[in-house]
């Protein structure tokens, strides 16, 4: 069917070329006969022009001539009739220079003129026997006056007897007033040539203005490079036969057209040459115009082809896209169709997954619910069931997290708060979260940071968060026991400045992932089966989640696995540099200037130095403890000692612990020495009794943790008495909240729970009652309240606008804490734009309610 | 994209509706088509042996000359119209005969003249003083005692024309010849040439034999500390003109006895014309041209061998015959201020240098230099060096170039020396009355 087309297709393009060939061939078929013909009869009609006026150039030199030999009889009639024709000529107006009158007697070989001197015809030559209305004209000659000149001769009879002849000298200049001014616009040479002599007699000014060919015939020929004999022999036999002749010639390159035109039968010619260009002007104006017009047409017609085809390719374009489109479409279609089945058989899986997965901690909630009742009186039951029951619970919890999480993500519900976090603290929590379950699975775990210009970023820590507890548990869950797991941070190129480009790699040793899953590891409701995974809980949601967040934050996520060889995690993140600068005041008011940090990795001590740089600490740095005793040595003979050390752990040769007793011999007991080391240092100290004012700092290093970290040391430093007695009581005891709940269980065990804490509280069912309440109440009645957010009558926001609105001192100071169930960050934000101070999400968790109440109590 | 098909298509259509029916418009109302305003432009004539090319004219390369006259007739707005007449045979009346037949009938406004043309006609009081004109105080001195007649400055030259011996030095290298400096050694290279086959060792036309004539006969006089008596005695008949004029005379007939020099074809040939093509050919070693015969084309611009041009031979060494063409304004002449306007312009030192540059010709302003073409450095070295003759003199009441030129013929013709000395003997009695 495509080929079908396509052929069909090709056939109408070849045809349409051609028939676009086709009237371009005969417009210019038509053009160049058209052209042709006008130009052929323009050529005709401008010979005809030019024929037609020498003829009247011919016909006015003729009547000149006719005139003159008229006077001349007239002259001789008038002579013939006087007493003395002699005084008559020699009285003869001498002035008028262009006519010689001389009279011979008949008879005698001389006679005078009106000159006054001696006149002889011997001079004159009328051989050539040319005449002018019956009067013998001479032969063309140049006379007394320089120019050139004819004579005619006329019989003077008296008594019809001829006495004498009357000769009249007539000067060819005089013809010049008879010939136009210009002839075709002065592009034309026309002389006047004497046949007999063929010398050129007449230059007309404005016509004939050449630098040559203006001697004779010959000369002409020269000058106009007419050198072909046969030419030249014509021109002779039709001067000899006094006929005129015109022919086509090039002169200076230019096709010209020569002329040669007899004049008083042929006793002179009028000769000279015309541009073929400029007798055809308008001819060649007509053709120019002629050509414009089809040239435009042309142009029009090939625009409208040109029009055509990008219509019709535009045509064929979107038909394709169209195709295409339907195609893409189809596909998606059936892909939506497949995912569809997908999902469904997804979700099918989920809810067995979620039957299975809730009713597991269920059931071991209701059973050991019934095991309790059971051993209501034996302690350690009862101890060992509600510990069953809270971890199921938390799992349950977790679960239901999970599936609301992507609920509100695949909403696109999920908005990021962001916030200035630093990366110590992110990796600290993630590490203290991670790193007792890789330890209980027997796994070892290893963090680093690499590269990372700033530690201080802006984005939302607690997305973070879930994303690499996401990974790592992942991993952690993944590994079989004494796997490894990898916790890589590094710092890349930065694309902007103000942007910290960071890769998180979260890399196992664990199962890996067949390469079919991978392909579908990030879709939700998915989580791979076989039978070692079966074994390991979970939703299948928090790689979706994961992924989902990554996107949120403008990041990517990739993975790479191989069964049984491990699954590497990558995350690509750019978070934003905080603008205020780091810190200084802190290493001022601790007056730490200037620190040791040893460390057998020159990367390591050269992060030390990256990160410290904004702190205005100088640093210095050895690649051993032999090193760092030495520069510290210096430092203290200078007068000019360091204000805290940092020892890795572990060196070569000599470690932190060796080097830092040989430095306290010389170093002033105050000065803090820190391990960096990248173990577990709870269970270092244990093992190992650090000397004085010595302490441990995670590596990775960061400037917080270290700062934290002086201040843990240097809290020890102070007197005993200063420091605060540790208190086993709670902060809550004594104290007392007003709660609104509408749910009685969960105001039941809320005030069980404070009851415990030693604290009371009065319940309210809702915000109007909780809000009355307040009303009704003393002045710090209560400490705190303990705020639901939905109830009827009136939710928790309402209730506490209203409450902050009271005119009651205590209205805008006492603490709202807001208790919900809406877990989310909107619902957090929310609850502090109604006034809240804090939110706690339910289920309550005592440890948290106590930390954030002792804020406020 | 349809859209825009069809509203291209519209707007073409519109277009050519629109088009169309500007073009049926109306012609205007009847009006008279003819412009009746004469042109009325001032214009002066000049006689000159060459035409005038038309200024609108493509391909034609326009002369030093007429690019002068161009500039006249733009700073002056007017225009100069050419009458010309050349001679084709001997038997017909010269461009001289012509011009005096002109100037004599007050024909024209101004003339370019020939030396002996200058000197008949300031004698007869036709051409109008020029020492008033501006260009007229840039003046080498040499210029001004050549155009002067009666004390009346009567012609400015264009260009200062230096006649020598055009010889082809690789056939005097061939023969081992020196370059003539006497007229024995001229006599003497001839007799070699002769004896290795030339023919006709001199090539020679109708007008410029003279030059041996003249520069033999004048070589001491005007290279000598008495010019001026000289010069006064010949015009009160104190001293013979036919003494200073028989040593060239007897030179040329011994050149004619002995085959130097062929009569007949000296008698009949045209300048160049006649001689020109066996000198380039290298038929013949030596011929006589004007000094911008070495830089024109269309002379001996492009010779195939190593030329050099050297004065003529005399008694004090080679001597280059200097006469000069000039332009003389008719003392009647109708347009007489506005010839003599043009006259300022294209004789001005700025149009001077032009011609000069162009030409590559000595300049009659003293303000005017140019460089010369390694031929032509002997010639110029020796007119820098003040050695040369005139070849006219407009103080000397027998004209000299013209009548020279004109026995010189008689000579060639076979007069006997004797015979052309009684002419010049006879011109001088004329002069004299």
């Amino acid at each position: 069917m495509g080929k079908k087309y396509k052929k069909t297709g090709i056939n109408r393009s070849i045809i349409l070329n051609t028939a676009i060939i086709l009237v371009f061939c005969i417009l210019s078929a038509i053009v160049y006969f058209v052209s042709g013909k006008i130009s052929t009869e323009m050529s005709e009609s401008a010979i005809s022009n030019l024929h037609e006026s020498l003829d009247l150039i011919k016909g006015t030199i003729q009547a000149v001539f006719k005139k003159e030999a008229e006077f001349q009889k007239l002259i001789a009639k008038e002579i013939g009739s006087m007493e003395n024709p002699y005084d008559f000529v020699r009285s003869y107006d001498t002035d008028n220079r262009n006519i010689k009158i001389s009279i011979i007697p008949a008879g005698e070989a001389t006679g005078i003129s009106n000159t006054g001197e001696s006149f002889s015809a011997g001079d004159l030559d009328f051989s050539a026997g040319n005449t002018v209305d019956g009067l013998p004209v001479s032969n063309s000659y140049v006379n007394e006056m320089g120019t050139w000149a004819y004579t005619m001769k006329c019989p003077v009879i008296k008594n019809n007897e001829e006495t004498a002849s009357l000769y009249v000298e007539y000067i060819f200049d005089s013809l010049e007033e008879a010939l136009p001014g210009r002839f075709y616009n002065s592009s034309a040479v026309l002389y006047i040539m004497d046949t007999e002599s063929e010398r050129l007699v007449l230059k007309p000014k404005g016509i004939g203005e050449r630098s040559a060919g203006h001697i004779d015939l010959q000369d002409f020929y020269r000058a106009n490079n007419i050198l072909e004999e046969n030419i030249q022999s014509e021109v002779d036999n039709t001067i000899k036969n006094g006929h005129d002749i015109m022919f086509y010639h090039k002169i200076q390159e230019k096709d010209s057209l020569i002329y040669m035109w007899s004049v008083n039968d042929g006793s002179i010619y009028l000769i000279g040459y015309v541009p073929v260009e400029a007798i055809q002007k308008e001819g060649n104006t007509v053709n120019q115009y002629l050509l414009i017009v089809v040239f435009v047409m042309l142009a029009a017609f090939l625009l409208c082809c040109i029009l055509y085809y990008l219509n019709k390719r535009q045509q064929n374009k979107s038909r394709k896209e169209q195709e295409a489109e339907r195609e893409k479409h189809n596909k998606q279609l059936a892909e939506a169709l497949k995912a569809a089945q997908i999902a469904s058989s997804s979700k099918t899986t989920f809810l067995s997954n979620m039957s299975h997965d809730i009713r597991t901690p269920m059931n071991a909630i209701l059973g050991f619910t019934t095991l309790l009742a059971k051993d209501v009186d034996n302690p350690a039951k009862v101890r060992e069931y509600t510990a069953k029951i809270t971890a199921s619970g938390q799992h349950l919890l977790s679960l239901i997290n999970d599936v609301l999480d992507v609920s509100k993500i695949e909403s696109g519900k999920v908005m990021l708060t962001m916030g200035e976090f630093t990366l110590n603290n992110l990796i600290s929590a993630v590490d203290a979260i991670i790193r007792p379950m890789a330890r209980t699975k027997g796994q070892k775990f290893f963090v680093s940071v690499t590269g990372i210009r700033h530690e201080r970023l802006i984005g939302d820590e607690t997305r973070i968060n879930q994303i690499l507890i996401n990974l790592l548990s992942n991993s952690v869950k993944y590994t079989p026991e004494g796997g490894h797991i990898w916790f890589r941070i590094i710092g890349l190129e930065k694309r902007s400045a103000q942007y910290e480009h960071i890769r998180i790699e979260v890399e196992d040793d664990g199962y890996g992932m067949d390469p079919e899953y991978l392909k579908i590891i990030f879709d939700a409701f998915t989580r791979a089966e076989n039978s070692t995974t079966n074994k390991v809980q979970g939703t299948g949601l928090g790689m979706a989640i994961t992924k989902n967040i990554v996107e949120l934050m403008g990041g990517t996520i990739e993975v790479a696995s191989e069964v049984d060889n491990g699954t590497l995690f990558t995350v690509d993140l750019e978070l934003r540099i905080p603008d205020k600068k780091a810190d200084e005041q802190f290493w001022k008011e601790h007056h730490i200037s200037r620190i040791l940090a040893a460390d057998d990795s020159r990367d390591i001590t050269e992060y030390i130095k990256t990160l410290m740089g904004e702190t205005g600490v100088v640093v210095d740095t050895a690649l051993s403890g032999e090193a760092a005793l030495k520069l510290a040595d210096d430092a203290c003979r200078q007068g000019n000692g360091y204000d805290a050390i940092l020892l890795d752990w572990k060196m070569p040769e000599m470690d932190g612990v060796a080097t830092a007793k040989l430095l306290r011999g010389f170093i002033p007991e105050n000065v803090p020495i820190l391990f960096l080391t990248s173990y577990d240092w709870d269970e270092l100290q244990e093992k190992i009794a650090l000397p004085e004012n010595t302490s441990f700092l995670s590596k990775p290093f960061f400037v917080s943790a270290f700062k934290e970290k002086l201040l843990e040391v240097y809290s020890k430093q102070m007197p005993k008495e200063k420091m605060s007695e540790p208190s086993d009581k709670s902060i809550l005891e004594g104290k007392h909240f007003l709660v609104a709940e509408d749910n009685e269980i969960n105001s039941e065990i809320l005030a069980e729970l404070l009851d415990i804490h030693g604290a009371t509280c009065e319940i309210a069912e809702n915000g109007q009652l909780a809000l009355k309440r307040f009303c009704d109440s003393a002045q710090g009645e209560f400490d705190a309240i303990l705020m639901d957010v939905q109830m009827p009558v009136m939710n928790g926001y309402e209730a506490t606008r209203a409450l902050r609105a009271l005119n009651r001192k205590d209205a805008k100071t006492i603490p709202v804490i807001a208790m919900t169930a809406n877990a989310f960050a909107e619902d957090v934000k929310d609850a502090k734009a109604a006034g809240m101070n804090e939110h706690i999400a339910k289920p309550l968790n005592m440890e948290i309610v106590e930390k954030i109440l002792s804020k406020y109590l | 994209m349809e859209k825009i098909f069809k509203r291209i298509l519209a707007v073409l259509l519109a277009g050519t509706v629109v088009v169309t029916a500007a073009a049926c418009q109306e012609k205007e109302p009847v009006k008279n088509l003819v412009d009746n305003k004469k042109e009325e432009e001032k214009s002066v004539n000049l006689f000159t042996p060459m035409e005038k090319s038309n200024p609108s004219a493509k391909n034609i390369a326009r002369t030093a000359h007429e690019i002068t006259i161009a500039k006249a007739e733009e700073t002056l707005n007017l225009k100069v119209d050419f009458t010309t007449y050349t001679a084709t045979t001997y038997q017909e009346k010269t461009y001289d005969d012509v011009t005096l037949d002109r100037a004599r009938n007050n024909m024209d406004d101004f003339y370019l003249l020939n030396p002996d043309a200058i000197q008949i006609l300031g004698s007869e009081g036709l051409l109008a003083d020029l020492s008033s004109l501006d260009c007229a105080a840039n003046l080498r001195e040499i210029v001004k005692t050549a155009n002067t007649v009666d004390g009346k400055l009567v012609a400015i030259p264009q260009e200062v024309v230096a006649h020598g011996l055009f010889i082809n030095k690789d056939m005097f290298d061939e023969y081992h010849l020196k370059l003539p400096e006497t007229p024995e050694d001229f006599l003497e290279c001839c007799r070699v040439f002769k004896e290795n086959g030339i023919e006709t060792p001199v090539g020679a036309n109708r007008w410029w034999l003279e030059s041996f004539v003249l520069a033999q006969g004048y070589a001491e006089m005007y290279n000598g500390d008495n010019t001026k008596a000289e010069i006064e005695a010949l015009n009160s008949g104190e001293a013979k003109l036919s003494d200073y004029m028989r040593p060239g005379f007897e030179f040329l007939q011994e050149l004619i006895n002995k085959g130097y020099v062929d009569p007949q074809k000296a008698y009949t040939y045209e300048a160049i014309e006649g001689e020109g093509p066996d000198f380039l050919a290298q038929k013949t070693p030596i011929v006589m041209a004007y000094w911008g015969a070495a830089n024109a084309d269309t002379a001996y611009g492009k010779p195939d061998f190593n030329m050099q041009v050297i004065g003529f031979p005399s008694s004090l060494g080679q001597m280059p015959v200097v006469s000069m063409t000039g332009y003389g304004v008719g003392a009647e002449a109708e347009h007489k201020k506005d010839a003599m306007d043009v006259l300022d312009v294209i004789l001005s030192d700025e149009m001077l240098k032009l011609y000069a540059d162009n030409n590559k010709v000595i300049s009659p302003s003293k303000n005017v230099e140019v460089d010369c073409i390694d031929a032509l450095k002997p010639l110029n070295d020796k007119i820098n060096e003040g050695v040369y003759v005139l070849g006219s003199n407009a103080s000397m009441k027998v004209e000299q170039w013209g009548n020279i030129c004109l026995i010189v013929r008689d000579l060639l013709n076979g007069s006997s020396v004797d015979e052309c000395m009684a002419s010049f003997d006879k011109l001088q009695e004329d002069s004299l009355n």
